[in-house]
């Protein structure tokens, strides 16, 4: 029994490196997300063209390719990346370009009486933004927000296939040394489980409070 | 003489093969209180929008305040106006909408002090006491910490109204303000720009179905048709003389309808 608490610390270790991807790698999406959305509604052609072709490409192709472009390829021309930052780019970068549409739909859904309030008042087009849509924008937002984060938490587990060592990696690792199958997976299957409730709860709670005044709205 | 602080000439606006405004021209003279009216689909709303540079237009002029509101001069020659002109114009112009068009995430307060914060750089304190008084004004006080779903229809346009004069314009546009509300809500909104009318010397335009408001607020009525003023002058007239027979057709079928003239 004393060996299986040294084999369940390995995967709490684990487990900490997965959160590390997801946090990281969330906020990297989120960033992406809106910069690439906003590119999307650009009145500025080139730069609705740029961030067309990046949602296409990253949402065409597969994150395990990606990966590994990131990690293998990009030395080539000069760029090396630690697994981590490899592993948070790629996750970054593939879950962004989901969640530059959700930006885009959200922003596009807000009335367009509302725009035209904002002319009225003589806000310029970044006031219009910051203080009327993206504030109504936000709370539409949330709740795809929070499954993209949910998937993207499940995504890490492919970093394993970089060295990486994440809950996945370690209980491989320990599968291998025990021979148990049913004991890594059972545990890694309740973290990851665990994990996804904290993050769609935490958006829940983040959702009650943007809509909190809202309602009757919509 | 007094210059207009309006003056639209040859107007065209088409929206695809469709002529909305067909050269449309007519002035409009400081603290001059006109109100159109006439069929839907007449141009009556477009042209308020097009004066708040909602909508571009696809030929002639309009100078507000003396200055050329879609066009500009660049190098000696005339350009279309860029969003800085446009930002530069829209501050003589105020408007209300048909739907209000509050933002719902603001305080009653908060939709008022918004733009002249953001806009003209007011301090917050200085926002709030002109805003309390806009409310005073409307007889909204007591709502300022509200939120605008907690309003009825009629106390919303109220708010709008305040919110548009917080900037101070000097032209204001409503758009048709009263034909979203409940009949019982219309009259309290209607008080509101009765006593604006008489209190301030703002320029304003009125688009509108009430014609027994239109006659009573309005210096001068133009009436619409087809993109054109069909006939045009002060309230006794078109309302007791009109001479054009679609004046005359318009005016049959909307005491037909049991509207008051």
């Amino acid at each position: 029994m004393a060996e299986w608490s040294g084999y369940l610390t390995l995967i709490l270790l684990g487990a900490l490196v997965t959160v590390q991807l997801t946090v990281m790698g969330s906020a990297l999406a989120l960033v992406v997300a809106f910069l690439a959305g906003l590119g999307r509604i650009a009145r500025w052609w080139p730069l609705r063209w740029l961030a067309t072709a990046y949602i296409e490409f990253f949402r065409g192709t597969s994150i395990f390719v990606q990966l590994f472009w990131v990690y293998f390829v990009l030395p080539f021309a000069g760029v090396t990346l630690s697994p981590l930052a490899a592993g948070v780019m790629a996750l970054g970068l593939n879950v962004g370009a989901y969640g530059a549409e959700v930006v885009r739909g959200a922003i596009l859904s807000v009335p367009k009486d509302q725009r035209e309030a904002t002319v009225a008042l003589n806000l310029t087009p970044y006031q219009r933004m910051r203080h009327v849509i993206l504030p109504q924008a936000l709370p539409l937002m949330l709740p795809t927000f929070g499954n993209n984060a949910i998937e993207l938490l499940k995504a890490t587990a492919v970093v394993s296939l970089i060295s990486l060592t994440d809950m996945t990696f370690q209980a491989q690792v320990v599968r291998a040394q025990t021979g148990s199958t049913l004991v890594p997976f059972l545990t890694i299957l309740a973290l990851y489980f665990l994990m996804a409730l904290a993050i769609s709860s935490g958006v829940r709670a983040l959702e009650r409070r943007l809509t909190a005044g809202l309602d009757g709205v919509r | 003489m007094t210059e207009p602080i309006i003056r639209i000439d040859r107007l065209e606006k088409s929206f695809g093969a469709l002529n909305v405004l067909d050269g449309l021209s007519f002035d409009v003279m400081p603290g001059e209180k006109l109100a159109l009216i006439g069929p839907s689909g007449s141009g009556k709303t477009t042209i308020l929008r097009i004066l708040m540079t909602l909508e571009t237009i696809s030929g002639g002029h309009i100078e507000v305040c003396g200055e050329q509101l879609f066009h500009m001069q660049r190098g000696g020659r005339e350009v279309p106006a860029d969003e800085a002109h446009l930002h530069h114009m829209r501050r003589h112009i105020g408007m209300v909408f048909q739907h209000f068009n509050l933002f719902p995430h603001k305080s009653v307060l908060d939709n008022i002090t918004l733009a002249p914060i953001l806009t003209k750089g007011e301090p917050r304190a200085k926002a709030e006491a002109r805003a309390m008084e806009l409310l005073e004004m409307v007889g909204l006080a007591d709502k300022a910490q509200a939120m605008p779903s907690q309003l009825s229809g009629g106390q919303k346009q109220r708010v709008a109204i305040a919110r548009a004069l917080a900037l101070q314009p000097r032209i204001m546009l409503f758009d048709e303000v009263t034909s979203a509300l409940d009949p019982e809500l219309v009259e309290e909104v209607l008080l509101v720009m009765k006593r604006l009318a008489a209190e301030t010397d703002m320029t304003m335009l009125l688009v509108t179905h009430e014609m027994g408001f239109a006659h009573e607020f309005a210096d001068r009525v133009l009436f619409f048709d087809k993109g054109r003023v069909v006939e045009q002058g002060p309230p006794d007239t078109i309302f007791r003389q009109p001479t054009h027979e679609r004046t005359q057709a318009f005016l049959r079928k909307i005491i037909a309808a049991g509207h008051r003239v």
